[in-house]
């Protein structure tokens, strides 16, 4: 199955975000290997999914599991070499699957031979390659995001007795992008990889790329400068590949990393997922039918990005105070399910392990107007472990099947880079590929059901969508169109048995077509459509003209 | 027959599109546009800022209102169609209104709210007067909290009034309700007050809605059913009491829908009265109720007048409420000079129990008999207002006690008239 | 002569014995009529008596004031009343039945008169009953009205509803009957001439008071508000 030529490949993609380390082990050292992970291509095939994006694989003291790189043009020797990757990535091509590898622009490690230069002397070449100062009162008032392990933006390097800018954790400092040099130096880290083949970057915390007095640093336009001129340098050298943004913030400051179609191609959507979490916990459509309308139009080759999880915690700094308290209170009573402003749990656990509650959510990925990115186990409903300290606890072996290590690893279950998840609910006896496989009804083949009508039509991934707003507030309904093609999505938000009247004179003539079942439904008329949906159901109707 | 359902059918898919809901607060409005504005914002406001997490509706019975009131009550909805950025709510708050038919009676709205609370299975519910221009968002929290977290299942008002609001409350509904079923709740007959679902679906179930007390005092008729029923009462102090009450306005309606009602429910319950001997307090949450003192006119005369002038008039229409010696004294205070007048405790008991065993006995018209006691009531109000002109508030609550513990030392009398002679 | 005079009286007698013979069984039917007649009734009146007391008719006309109007006539309870009329009534028409059965040709005619006026004279009672009843409850409540709104003279008022409702119940209760029907409605007429006339004179001098501030409250500007009972919520 080769790779469609459309330059908007990404819009009709859907995604599977994982890492290398979690997902199989081939050289039994306890660590998943990009020879593992090519050996669970057919599965992947199976499931559906036509890309891939892998988290942080290179060389690093992996202190911030791969987001403090030492080596951007390498592997780590834990995953493999360049050439398992290549191997990989070819295999994945052949498949038909894209790669989407991460790429972390802001910060090294500070074992990166750059940092290691730049500290050494205050007149090294390499010293204006990260940001120093004498004080560490330069830039007050910027926020710290890692309020959980660090006091300050800057810290102390006792090497060139100065201090170095770092927004994430301490050992990460800051590159300089005021440097010409700095720029170049990334673009061709970037340029390596797009020669293997790689069909995109994620680009990892974009909004902090230059430093500013009297700002909050944040989405400044001379990192917006920085980051065109990558993408003009990605579509005149590699056109068809794809840029995605990493950028937590609010709708509307998003909408600059698209510039005008200059920028990003893809950005997550931040605000929306802890909403959709939140509107199914109030059983009501308000939270999220709201962010979606205060979301901005964005030009039209792009995209945004949706997902239910991923390997950072829930994040709950797109919410006011009252909404975040609500969602501590709902989803993680546990004062250790927190951490920094977010819930650090997987996608089964936070709904109770409820399936319809999972179908429904993963519904709404699916529908709503973005690509939909599934984590690695999300899609046989792998549980977390809260005990394990910072976000490793939603960063667990994958479980392929009841036996050995979860079939993770023939290596000893102690020398595993992450104990299995061995409870009797979601442990890998009970939570595993293997057993799904067998049977119809598991939520792996249900998910593989889902993706493939998600695939049938192109309108979920490109269309438009408009929101109808019936009175029962319990019910988010919408109309996603492309062209003449129309798609009626209605969720019942509700944990008990809906009614509902919607609106559909627009449509007055048409049958609406059940698109998992492809049963007819009713022609719609003058009056209001009334549909009932059980607790958590949602439908997908093709609207159809006959 | 089918039973015909006192909600419309649009009404009802309101009621669908709202769902189960954890906090109701009814309004009954009929012509309210001037103040049912302010008081819904209000209500909202108390309902976000204390209550944001739960289930909210507010219900509007209206009595066929030609302003604008139900736009004005649907207009306070919060929904994702209408957002504005000065409010901030967690969840969808809708704001209905039903019209029902017969025309405006404070008894069918109250039904329609009740009916609203129980089909969304409501657990804390609350009604609220268009009229109370001096609400704050926290009456909201005082009367439901209470309720809404399950410690009662009825909750009264208490509001800071003047020593001379509520006469008729103070000098009959009162101390005739706490003497009658012996629980010391300060007003029977509210026009804010809060309930749990449980109590709204027994009163829902009680077999008054097909008589006269089901449209009109059936406030009055709430109180008693919570306290028959044995639900859990409390009291809120909420803050001032506005001044006007339309409803209360003539008093021969008020008369109706307190008297009226309570001399009803004397007849059902009789086996429960009948053996309350004394009344217990009530739980108070928030500061206790308090007087204020600023001078007022009122024109005395014109009440002793009327009492005097409804003696000597109503003579055959007492003749048949009243014993021979009751009568023969109110006559004889009638011929007395405005200053030498005073209607006692004690005889004013006597006439209230009198005319509550000819209600029961139905001598006359039990219409008439609530309209005779009116021109008696004024002369008792002018003994009051007499007695309390230069009183501290203390004082005037010391004045009701002491009438209070009269009436149920006298209690005994009504019961041996119950069945005795004439 | 003589024997003409006996054979004469013998068959006068003869004549009387059988004239007697023809009307005795008669009179025994009379009689036999009216004594089951009058059983009749009294079954009649017991059942109605019990059906009466089971639907409480007495709380009923209680409500309605009846009771006090009887009290004040001295007569027995609503029930009572009713079933000892409906007695009455029932026996009467067994009388009646039985006079008829001796086949006295002028009896005959009246008797017959009679039982076709006898659903009307009930419907004439049905009426003066509740035109009674109603004269005297629309009365207390125009009484208790005029009290309580602070009218003056109410007792004229409550009168006046009274003898209103009384003289136009009379008239539908004579016309009803049918008696004499011109004569009944001249005096009817009269009498409401009289009465409304009674009450023009009356209540021009007795009310001028009431009119002059009537007139000065609705054309004249109010110097000072009028002070109201109201001025605080009795509740």
């Amino acid at each position: 199955m080769p790779l469609s030529q459309d330059a908007l490949w990404y819009k009709d993609a859907i995604v599977y975000q994982v890492h290398v380390r979690t997902f199989f082990d081939t050289n039994a050292d306890g660590i998943g290997d990009f020879r593992g992970l090519g050996q669970k291509l057919d599965y992947l095939q199976e499931l559906g999914v036509n890309a891939v994006w892998l988290m942080p694989f290179f060389p690093s003291p992996l202190r911030d599991d791969g987001y403090d790189i030492a080596d951007y043009t390498s592997v780590h020797a834990n995953y493999g070499n360049l050439e398992d990757f290549k191997t990989f990535l070819q295999a994945a091509h052949e498949r038909g699957i894209r790669v989407i590898v991460e790429m972390v622009l802001n910060h090294t490690s500070d074992q990166h031979p750059w940092f290691q230069e730049s500290r050494s002397s205050r007149d090294n070449p390499r010293r204006d390659w990260y940001v120093w100062s004498d004080t560490d009162t330069k830039y007050p008032g910027v926020r710290i995001i890692f309020l959980d392990t660090e006091l300050s933006n800057w810290a102390w390097d006792p090497v060139s007795k100065s201090y170095y800018w770092h927004r994430f954790f301490s050992h990460q400092p800051d590159l300089n992008y005021d440097n010409p040099a700095v720029r170049e130096e990334m673009w061709k880290v970037m340029k390596f990889w797009l020669e293997l083949g790689v069909d995109g970057f994620r680009l990892d915390a974009v909004p902090y790329l230059v430093e500013r007095e009297g700002t909050s640093c944040e989405n400044l336009p001379e990192t917006h400068a920085v980051l065109k001129e990558l993408r003009a340098k990605l579509d005149q050298h590699f056109p068809g590949k794809m840029l995605l943004a990493e950028a937590n913030q609010w709708p509307a400051d998003l909408r600059a990393y698209f510039g005008e179609g200059d920028e990003f191609h893809m950005a997550f959507h931040f605000p929306l997922m802890p909403r959709m979490f939140m509107g199914l916990k109030l059983e009501d459509r308000k939270p999220i039918s709201e962010i979606l309308k205060q979301t901005p139009q964005i030009p039209a080759p792009c995209q945004w990005c949706l997902f239910l999880r991923n390997h950072d915690e829930l994040t709950l700094e797109m919410v006011t105070d009252i909404e975040r308290d609500y969602m501590y209170d709902q989803y993680a009573r546990d004062k250790s399910m927190r951490i920094n402003l977010g819930i650090r749990r997987r996608l089964a656990p936070l709904l109770d392990n409820d399936r319809r509650r999972i179908e429904l959510m993963n519904g709404l990925l699916m529908s709503l107007p973005g690509t939909p990115i599934i984590y690695y186990g999300d899609e046989i409903g792998m549980g977390d472990n809260i005990y394990l300290g910072d976000r490793n606890g939603v960063r667990t072996p994958m479980q392929w099947d009841g036996g050995w290590n979860g079939g993770f690893s023939s290596a000893d279950p102690e020398s595993l880079y992450s104990p299995l998840m061995l409870n009797p609910v979601y442990g890998y006896q009970a939570v595993n590929v293997q057993s799904q496989k067998r049977f119809d009804h598991s939520l792996l083949s249900w998910m593989k059901r889902i993706i493939k009508v998600r695939k049938s039509t192109p309108v979920l991934g490109r269309g438009s969508i408009e929101f109808l707003y019936p009175a029962n507030h319990r019910i988010l309904a919408y109309v996603r169109q492309l062209e003449k093609e129309s798609i009626l999505v209605v969720n019942n938000l509700s944990s008990s048995a809906q009614a509902v009247e919607l609106d559909l004179r627009r449509f007055k003539g048409n049958i609406l077509i059940e698109m998992a079942g492809r049963n007819i439904f009713p022609r719609v008329g003058e009056l209001p459509y009334l549909l009932t949906l059980g607790p958590y159901q949602f439908y997908w109707f093709r609207l159809r003209r006959i | 027959m089918a039973e015909e359902s006192i909600l419309t059918d649009e009404f009802l898919r309101q009621l669908i599109n709202v769902g189960e809901a954890d906090i109701l607060v009814g309004v009954p409005t009929y012509n309210n546009a001037a103040t049912v504005g302010q008081v819904v914002q209000t209500i909202r406001a108390g309902l976000l800022k204390y209550f944001p997490r739960e289930r909210a509706v507010i219900v509007n019975a209206d009595g066929g209102s030609r302003d604008q009131t139900p736009d004005l009550v649907r207009g306070a909805s919060i929904n994702d169609l209408q957002h504005s950025s000065d409010l901030y709510a967690l969840r969808t708050l809708h704001c209905i209104s039903s019209e029902y038919s017969g025309g405006p009676a404070t008894g069918t709205a109250l039904r329609t709210i009740l009916a609203s609370a129980d089909l969304l299975r409501a657990s804390a519910c609350a009604v609220v007067s268009p009229e109370s221009t001096t609400i704050e968002p926290d009456w909201i929290e005082r009367l439901l909290r209470p309720v809404y977290q399950g410690n009662f299942d009825f909750v009264t008002p208490l509001y800071r009034r003047h020593k001379f609001d509520g006469l008729l409350m103070r000098n009959l509904v009162y101390p005739m309700t706490r003497a009658f079923y012996g629980k010391r709740v300060r007003e029977p007959y509210a026009s804010e007050f809060a309930f749990s679902g449980q109590l709204g679906s027994h009163f829902l179930g009680q077999e008054i809605w097909t008589h006269e007390v089901g449209h009109t005092g059936t406030e009055i008729s709430l109180t008693i059913s919570a306290i028959t029923g044995g639900f859990r009462l409390a009291q809120a102090f909420l803050g001032a009491k506005p001044h006007v009450d339309a409803r209360a306005a003539d008093l021969v309606a008020a008369m109706r829908q307190t008297v009226g009602a309570l001399f009803w429910s004397l007849e059902p319950n009789f086996s429960l009265w009948s053996a309350q001997t004394e009344s217990q307090p009530v739980p108070t949450l928030g500061t206790g109720q308090e007087v204020t003192l600023e001078p007022l006119h009122i024109n005395r005369k014109r009440l002793f007048g009327m009492f005097c002038s409804g003696v000597a008039e109503l003579q055959p229409v007492l003749k048949s409420i009243l014993s021979s010696p009751t009568l023969s004294e109110l006559q004889r205070l009638a011929a007395l000079e405005e200053d030498d007048f005073r209607y006692q405790d004690e005889l004013w008991a006597r006439t209230v129990y009198e005319f509550a065993a000819s209600y029961h006995k139905s001598v006359i018209s039990r219409d008439h008999i609530v309209q005779a006691l009116a021109p008696l009531y004024r002369g008792r109000a002018f003994t009051f207002l007499v007695d309390n002109r230069d009183a501290s508030g203390e004082e005037v609550e010391q004045k009701v006690e002491t009438f209070c513990l009269t009436c149920e030392r006298l209690k005994p009398s009504l019961v041996e008239l119950w069945d005795g002679r004439k | 002569m003589r024997e003409m005079i006996v054979s004469e009286l013998t068959q006068a007698t003869q004549e009387l014995v059988r004239e007697f013979a023809r009307f005795l069984p008669r009179l025994m039917v009379m009689l036999i009529v009216v004594l089951v007649g009058w059983l009749i009734a009294y079954i009649l009146k017991w059942i109605l008596r019990s059906v009466l007391r089971l639907i409480k008719f007495d709380k009923l006309s209680e409500n309605a004031g009846a009771s006090q109007l009887l009290n004040k006539a001295a007569l027995p309870s609503s029930t009572e009343l009713v079933s000892r009329f409906v007695f009455w009534i029932a026996w009467l028409g067994f009388v009646l039945l039985g006079i008829s059965a001796l086949g006295i040709l002028g009896l005959q005619e009246y008797v017959a008169r009679f039982f076709v006026f006898l659903p009307r004279m009930f419907v004439a009672l049905i009426f003066m009953f509740f035109g009674l009843l109603a004269a005297s409850f629309f009365s207390r409540a125009a009484l208790l009205w005029a009290v309580n709104t602070d009218i003056p003279s109410p007792r004229l008022l409550s009168s006046a509803v009274r003898v209103l409702i009384t003289v136009f119940t009379a008239s539908t209760v004579f016309e009803e009957l049918g008696l004499a029907d011109s004569t009944m409605l001249l005096a009817f007429a009269m009498v409401m001439g009289a009465v409304m006339l009674g009450m023009a004179i009356a209540f021009g001098l007795g009310g001028q008071h009431l009119a002059q501030r009537f007139l000065e409250a609705r054309f004249a500007p109010e110097k000072k508000p009028k002070e109201r009972e109201d001025e605080l919520s009795p509740l």
